[in-house]
């Protein structure tokens, strides 16, 4: 291949532009990977919430670990050597097992009992209710208790230590074996641990997951097998997962490409040169989208990529027109009525998803029309001047000539597109699946054995009901604890009904600042309780001056400042704390500033029970159905879609019909795009497939594909030469494509198959129709 | 002072010479009682906090390794049972207290010590204490210290004072100082003085005393 001085003053212009797109695009590029983008942006405020806690919210953060193998008390063992590892590392905020000991309330917090505890709500710490808690402690000592409580009697004889811990428990506790937790067999020991970096921080994340797998290694030393699982976890797999097996169906999808196109070129040259187009279209792609958006979702550009992977079809159509008496730029020039119109009507169909509302989608768009521009530009202007003159010309090939003719015989019932449409309808209506997919965790195809062990996992940790929530918003964390203790008495009538079996909320651990003042001024003065001790210890087995340090205690708490969440947060309660109340906005944003308190509730029995009970606790209270609201910002999602879907039809037929202008034309290129579309989804249906974000958006890449496959039979005139050229261009196109979906939809992943199945139907069923529908029927005596 | 005058009396209520591991051992396997097995018991606890011990009557029901019921009848109510790892004390008019049975080695340490003798099996008492015996047929004393150091940290000795195959008295001692007196059987069906002392209940059970 020889280059003139131009072409290659072009070349090496073109290149230089790629690498300083390239030079660009790492700079800015950041990938990310909140699949939240992929959901469109809420609008109630149950909605709001559901997105953040599926995001960044604690309970995303908690991973449960399970220990089993060994021994129950080896197990604890090994319980208690992990908090004490994971607790140092920096990846993990907080490592529980249950074990919490009256030693081990941190010291600082051992004074605020007097304001946690309720006792001071209902009596006074007097002569009376001293003198009835000292007898009782001492039929506490001669029990077997006795030997531990008797250190800590000087120092606390009302137990009000114990009576705060009590109410700290979950009210549904895990078993308990060794003090740490075990599941109901007492097989596998349970701890939960908190990592520092939100579920949707992949790169934190893996360190976490990277510290987990070490100590897993370590343990088996010991023969005890760690399992974890989490958010976390699943989202550094699936990456790790959806990587390799793009990377591997990608190598093999470029490798099987190559070599259809050395076969259908016989020129290494042309197929390096194919490549540049597609390659400007990446990285135009990649450019558009960080200089407009910043982060780049991964879905977005494994979508991006393949989407824009049709663009590989116009260098095809520009080696296959390649003529013996014209030169690559009239070929080119002659091509770029209906290359433009292809592309043109594909960009401003993707220009729809824009204004989706959905920034995932909005990105895909972008990236897409960059992309597409980019690479039609690049084939008509740029190519043909690089492009060898000389070549094979596929319009004297035999063997094509005599295909075409067959195909032109073929016969066109009409009665075969009615009974298409008929039947696709028919499985759209009759299959027994729903036609959408509406569960959210379908856009995270975690295995299913892997959400089945995290269930039970969490469930033997009595973690509590995954669907149904009460959300209190309030404006600042003391209103937010005034109503949850307001609420706490209609609750506990709720479980005494059986309506449910527990609730937890954080107001059961931090009291209001209200509350706590005033049982802080209930506290008596050192010398009445000094009095009121001595009387009450008098007829009691009890020394008179052992109570020097419950006496220094009380009034240590009549001057503490009052207890914050905050200082809770990295006691072991802090997990438990922070997952039920969470402090938004910043300080500097008063207005913004709001805090959300939930309460959770475990065992529901009875919905209409925790419907009602919602009701009837007033404003800025919302129970709050995460089933429902998932399922509601799916469907919304879709809706959304769809009507992006229905705007880009409109505006995808307004561009043909004003590039093609006779009716009878637009209708010959449409109808094979239209009548795929049907298909797909009624073969999809048939198949018992519910459809999902993935199809749809494979569905729109399919519909692409059609259009170009339509729009150059329709354009190949009755110049057999040029029919041949065309058909040997949408054989190469159609059969590149159809391998490289066709690989996808051998996929493991749920993602990518769904793609990969959903067009390959697309080219097959295109190619077909657009060859039947897109030719007028030959008169009866041939060609 | 108490530990002289235990030191005093012990030579007098009971054969000082120290039994050889064989005959402790068959000793222990005179021991065995069939499970279920109940037995009266009269318990005095003494502590630094108290002016006067606490004394509390009623029974022991022993059904199995893991399984021990401790029903106090006298002055109140009381049931506590202990199932493997936790304990459970139910009092008239209470919540009823639950806690694992790690919290309370003294409890851990008599449970062992009694499930042992009343399997008759020395090997097991032994894996968990060290076993030094005195004494003869007519009047022996066990003494029994724990092995582990950590377990020894709280439970610093129990002894067992008998006479045949009749266990009379169990005495623990915790490392702070406290002590507890079981009287077992027909040891405790004498009524006891509300202000016992230790050593009055030692020599009644016929004990070689704390600290001896």
């Amino acid at each position: 291949m020889k280059l003139t001085r131009p072409a290659l003053l072009l070349l090496f212009l073109w290149l230089v532009l790629l690498a300083g797109l390239t030079w660009f695009v790492q700079r800015q590029l950041q990938v990310g990977t909140d699949l939240r983008l992929f959901l469109p942006s809420p609008t109630t405020p149950e909605q709001r919430l559901l997105l953040e806690e599926i995001g960044e919210g604690p309970a995303s953060r908690v991973m449960v670990i399970s220990l089993e193998g060994a021994e129950p008390e080896q197990l604890a063992d090994a319980s208690r050597t992990l908090v004490e590892n994971l607790q140092s590392s920096p990846n993990f905020r907080l490592v529980t097992n249950g074990d919490i000991s009256l030693d081990s309330v941190p010291d600082e917090l051992l004074a605020y009992r007097y304001l946690l505890s309720p006792t001071l709500d209902e009596r006074p710490l007097d002569q009376k209710y001293l003198h009835s808690e000292l007898q009782e402690r001492a039929r506490d000592l001669a029990s077997p208790a006795g030997a531990f409580l008797e250190p800590w009697l000087p120092r606390d004889p009302t137990l009000e230590l114990l009576k705060v811990l009590q109410r700290w428990q979950p009210m549904q506790e895990p078993n308990r074996l060794f003090d740490v937790w075990f599941d109901q067999e007492g097989k596998r020991a349970l701890l939960l641990a908190q990592t520092r970096a939100a579920a949707f921080d992949p790169d934190q994340q893996r360190l976490a997951v990277e510290q987990l797998n070490a100590e897993a290694e370590r343990l088996k030393g010991d023969d005890v097998t760690l399992t974890f699982s989490g958010a976390g976890k699943f989202s550094v797999m699936m990456e790790e997962r959806t990587r390799d097996e793009a990377t591997a169906l990608g190598t093999a999808a470029t490798v099987g490409m190559i070599i259809l196109l050395l076969i259908a070129y016989r020129r290494i040259g042309s197929v390096i040169l194919s490549a540049l187009p597609l390659a400007s279209a990446g990285l135009a792609g990649l450019a558009a989208v960080s200089a407009l958006f910043g982060t780049v979702h991964g879905i977005t550009l494994a979508f991006g990529f393949t989407l824009i992977g049709v663009a590989q079809d116009y260098p095809i159509h520009l080696l296959s027109h390649r003529h013996a008496t014209r030169s690559p730029v009239e070929a080119a020039r002659e091509l770029w009525p209906t290359l433009a119109t292809g592309v043109a009507s594909t960009c401003i169909a993707y220009v729809t998803f824009l204004f989706s509302g959905v920034i995932g989608l909005a990105q895909l768009a972008c990236f897409t029309v960059a992309g597409l521009a980019v690479a039609g530009l690049t084939t008509r202007f740029a190519l043909p001047v690089l492009m060898d003159p000389e070549g094979r010309d596929f319009g004297e090939s035999a063997w094509l000539g005599k295909v075409w003719q067959r195909m032109e015989r073929l016969p066109r019932p009409r009665w075969a597109g009615v009974a298409a449409i008929a039947l696709s309808i028919a499985a759209m209506v009759f299959a027994p699946q729903p036609m959408w997919e509406s569960d959210l965790s379908k856009l995270t195809p975690v295995p299913k054995e892997l959400l089945i062990q995290d269930q039970e996992l969490r469930s033997e940790l009595g973690t509590p009901d995954v669907r149904y929530l009460l959300v209190i918003t309030a404006a600042d964390t003391e209103y937010a604890l005034q109503k949850l203790e307001e609420l706490d008495e209609p609750l506990q009538k709720m479980v005494a009904d059986g309506a449910i079996s527990g609730y937890d909320h954080a107001a059961r651990y931090v009291p209001t600042a209200e509350k706590q003042r005033q049982r802080q001024a209930r506290l008596p003065e050192p010398a009445t309780l000094r009095d009121d001790v001595d009387a009450a210890v008098e007829d009691t087995p009890f020394r008179p001056d052992v109570f020097e340090p419950f006496l220094a205690d009380v009034e240590k708490a009549r001057h503490l400042r009052l207890l914050t969440v905050d200082q809770l947060r990295d006691s072991p309660l802090g997990v438990s704390v922070e997952m039920l109340l969470t402090q938004h906005g910043d300080g500097n944003d008063k207005t913004a500033a709001r805090t959300t308190a939930l309460v959770t509730f475990s065992g529901v029995q009875d919905v209409s029970a925790l419907e009602r009970f919602a009701k009837a606790a007033g404003s800025g209270v919302t129970l709050l159905d995460t089933k429902n609201a998932s399922e509601t910002l799916v469907t919304n999602q879709r809706i959304k879609i769809l009507w992006s879907l229905a705007v880009a039809a409109v505006l995808l037929a307004g561009v043909v019909t004003f590039a093609l202008r006779r009716a009878s034309r637009v209708y010959r290129v449409l109808a094979p795009m239209a009548l795929t579309t049907l298909l797909i989804i009624g073969i999809l249906q048939a198949a018992g497939v519910s459809m999902t974000l993935f199809h749809l958006i494979a569905l729109i890449l399919a519909a692409g594909l059609g259009l170009d496959y339509a729009l150059f039979f329709e354009h190949a005139a009755d110049d057999p030469m040029e029919q041949r050229r065309t058909l040997h261009a949408l054989l190469v196109c159609s059969a590149s494509t159809l391998m490289v979906f066709a690989l996808l939809a051998m996929s493991s992943l749920p993602v990518l198959r769904a793609l990969g199945l959903t067009v390959s139907i697309g080219v097959v069923s295109n190619f077909v129709l657009a060859l039947l529908l897109t030719r007028p029927t030959p008169p009866p005596h041939g060609t | 002072m108490l530990a002289l005058l235990g030191a005093l009396i012990a030579p007098l209520t009971a054969g000082s010479a120290a039994l050889s591991e064989q005959d402790a051992d068959a000793l222990i396997g005179r021991l065995a009682k069939p499970a279920p097995a109940t037995i009266s018991f009269t318990e005095v606890r003494f502590s630094k906090l108290l002016r006067a011990p606490l004394i509390v009557s009623g029974d022991l029901g022993y059904s199995g390794p893991e399984s021990l019921d401790r029903r106090v009848t006298t002055p109140y109510r009381e049931q506590t049972s202990i199932r493997g790892e936790s304990v459970k004390v139910e009092r008239e008019g209470e919540k009823p207290r639950s806690f694992a049975l790690k919290h309370a080695p003294e409890l851990r340490g008599l449970l062992s010590g009694f499930s042992a003798m009343l399997a008759g099996d020395p090997v097991a008492l032994r894996k968990t204490f060290d076993v030094e015996m005195t004494g003869n047929d007519d009047g022996w004393t066990l003494k029994l210290t724990p092995t582990d150091t950590k377990a020894r940290r709280r439970l610093q000795q129990i002894e067992v004072n008998g006479r045949h195959s009749e266990p009379r008295c169990f005495s623990m001692t915790t490392a702070d100082g406290a002590s507890s007196v079981l009287l077992l059987g027909a040891a405790s069906a004498e009524p006891v003085a509300p202000d016992v002392t230790l050593i009055a209940l030692q020599r009644r059970c016929g004990g070689s005393g704390q600290g001896s």
